[in-house]
């Protein structure tokens, strides 16, 4: 019955997860609370009030050194010049072939100073990547081992956050931070919802854990696993990579041309891209929410009239507040399929269940 | 846990409880525990042949699927059209309202080889890996 992915990894605060009757399981090479109480409770949870996640198996990368600056600006797809020290910005990482080698946020930090957060599973992959770019005046750092990263989520967070860290954190705007215990509160997050990120280093996370977790919980904050942080970002149609994002994937096919600046005349993959946006796409990303019976899952088969037309790159039972709940999933379809109100067919366990595209997202927050 | 002592159980989690030929099927409260919220079930299909040990039907939470396999051979008679609209009764009542499908048994030695409740909860207190 039970088949969880084998992992090694553990987090900085295991111990608290076990103590807090955390269910663990497998997540790119980690182990790491899938749920504390059930993943519904917690989705509605951060939907409603806020929650609290443990996402210290994130990776962080550190450039600086004098080139910094010029080396980022011709390897990243967005206008690095630009951001101002304590700014943020969110972007794929783009290889020569146009394709997607993660998506990253990258934060100013000092002059010709920066520090990128990547997704745990391709911590090594990015480090040699960047890494294989840099000449003498740039130094690339894996600081992962050193650092650890909270989410506080949801519509309470900006309260919590003042109640525990005080004012000065509270008029943080989106994708800024603030200087925090030798590292920062930054108002991102992977929910949908208004939150922050606390990164520290590691043996600062558990008194900042625990501070939460005895403040936050009369404004409703619980603890949040991993099962709930997948249906949130999939509900907010925030891409994950290995899903809907991978190193044949194009940004402009993902929704993310938003986040690539072809004015820029020189990161790689630029030809490819600069061509595709003329061109157009052959496949895109599409939403579409289950009209039929079944879960659709990653890997489904998409039809439309009984010919294969795409793939189901995430999909799951979401949680609706005072509702029952709906089952929803993104794909990748060929673009002549692509159109809103289409019905198609996701092949569950052999058989074709009807499902319709929809906008994305599925959910935004008022 | 509560393992009723009239139930017979498999290594796979299920329960079956038998009457003569007739028997229905359910998975134990260590099972619905196991996979919390369950959000969907693909009902056994009335009419099709089931073979001991192979799966007749899934029980999906939100992030996966769990197939339910046959305690017995025999042939599906009935399934719980309730867990259509409320999965969550296998959750709340496993071994009453909760129950997944019935069944015509056609080899009756296939009980024989199933554990009692006494074997059952020393199996699932003897370690989580099954």
């Amino acid at each position: 019955m039970m088949n969880m992915e084998t992992s090694t990894q553990k987090l900085p605060l295991h111990g608290e997860h076990l103590a807090l009757g955390a269910r663990m399981g497998g997540f790119g090479g980690w182990e790491v609370p899938l749920y504390y109480s059930t993943v519904i409770e917690e989705h509605l949870a951060v939907r409603t009030a806020a929650g609290i996640f443990d996402i210290s198996h994130m990776g962080e990368i550190l450039v600086d050194g004098p080139g910094a600056l010029d080396f980022l600006e011709k390897n990243l797809p967005r206008r690095i010049a630009p951001l101002k020290l304590r700014q943020a910005i969110y972007m794929p990482l783009v290889n020569d072939r146009g394709g997607m080698v993660d998506d990253i946020i990258v934060y100013c930090v000092g002059s010709e100073r920066f520090l990128i957060v990547v997704n745990a599973g391709n911590i090594k992959k990015d480090y040699d990547w960047f890494k294989g770019r840099a000449s003498g005046d740039v130094s690339v750092r894996d600081l992962s081992p050193d650092l650890g990263l909270l989410a506080v989520q949801g519509p309470a967070s900006q309260a919590i956050i003042t109640d525990v860290f005080g004012a000065y954190y509270r008029d943080l705007k989106r994708f800024t931070y603030g200087d925090f215990e030798g590292g920062m509160i930054a108002r991102t997050g992977y929910t949908g919802e208004d939150g922050f990120e606390i990164m520290v280093p590691k043996d600062k996370l558990k008194s900042v854990w625990d501070a939460v977790l005895r403040a936050g919980p009369k404004r409703g904050l619980k603890p949040i696993g991993f099962g709930a942080r997948d249906t949130l970002r999939l509900e907010a149609a925030m891409p994950l990579y290995g899903h809907e994002l991978d190193d044949e994937i194009t940004p402009f096919e993902a929704g993310l041309g938003w986040a690539i600046d072809l004015t820029k005349p020189v990161f790689p993959g630029q030809p490819v891209l600069k061509k595709q946006k003329e061109e157009g796409v052959a496949r895109k990303r599409i939403g579409f929410e289950m009209t039929g019976r079944g879960i659709p899952r990653h890997g489904c088969e998409v039809q439309k009239n009984g010919t294969r037309i795409g793939w189901v790159t995430s999909g799951s039972f979401i949680p609706v507040a005072g509702g029952s709940g709906r089952n929803l999933g993104m794909a990748y379809v060929s673009f002549s399929e692509a159109a809103e109100g289409s019905e198609i067919d996701i092949i569950i366990r052999g058989n074709p269940a009807k499902a319709r595209i929809v906008s994305l997202p599925f959910y935004k927050r008022k | 846990m509560n393992f009723p002592e009239n139930l017979r159980y498999t290594k796979t989690h299920e329960w079956i409880k038998a009457d003569g030929s007739k028997a229905r099927v359910g998975v134990t409260e260590y099972a619905q525990k196991e996979i919390s919220d369950v959000v969907f079930v693909e009902l056994a299909k009335k009419g099709h042949p089931v073979s001991q040990g192979k799966a007749a039907s899934v029980i999906e939470s939100v992030k996966a699927a769990f197939d339910i396999y046959a305690p017995v051979s025999g042939t599906v008679t009935d399934a719980n059209q309730a867990l259509e609209s409320n999965p969550g009764l296998v959750n709340q009542d496993p071994y009453g309202a909760g129950w997944l499908f019935e069944l015509e048994i056609s080899s009756p030695g296939d009980l024989d080889s199933l554990m009692t409740a006494r074997q059952y909860s020393e199996f699932v207190q003897s370690g989580p890996q099954h």
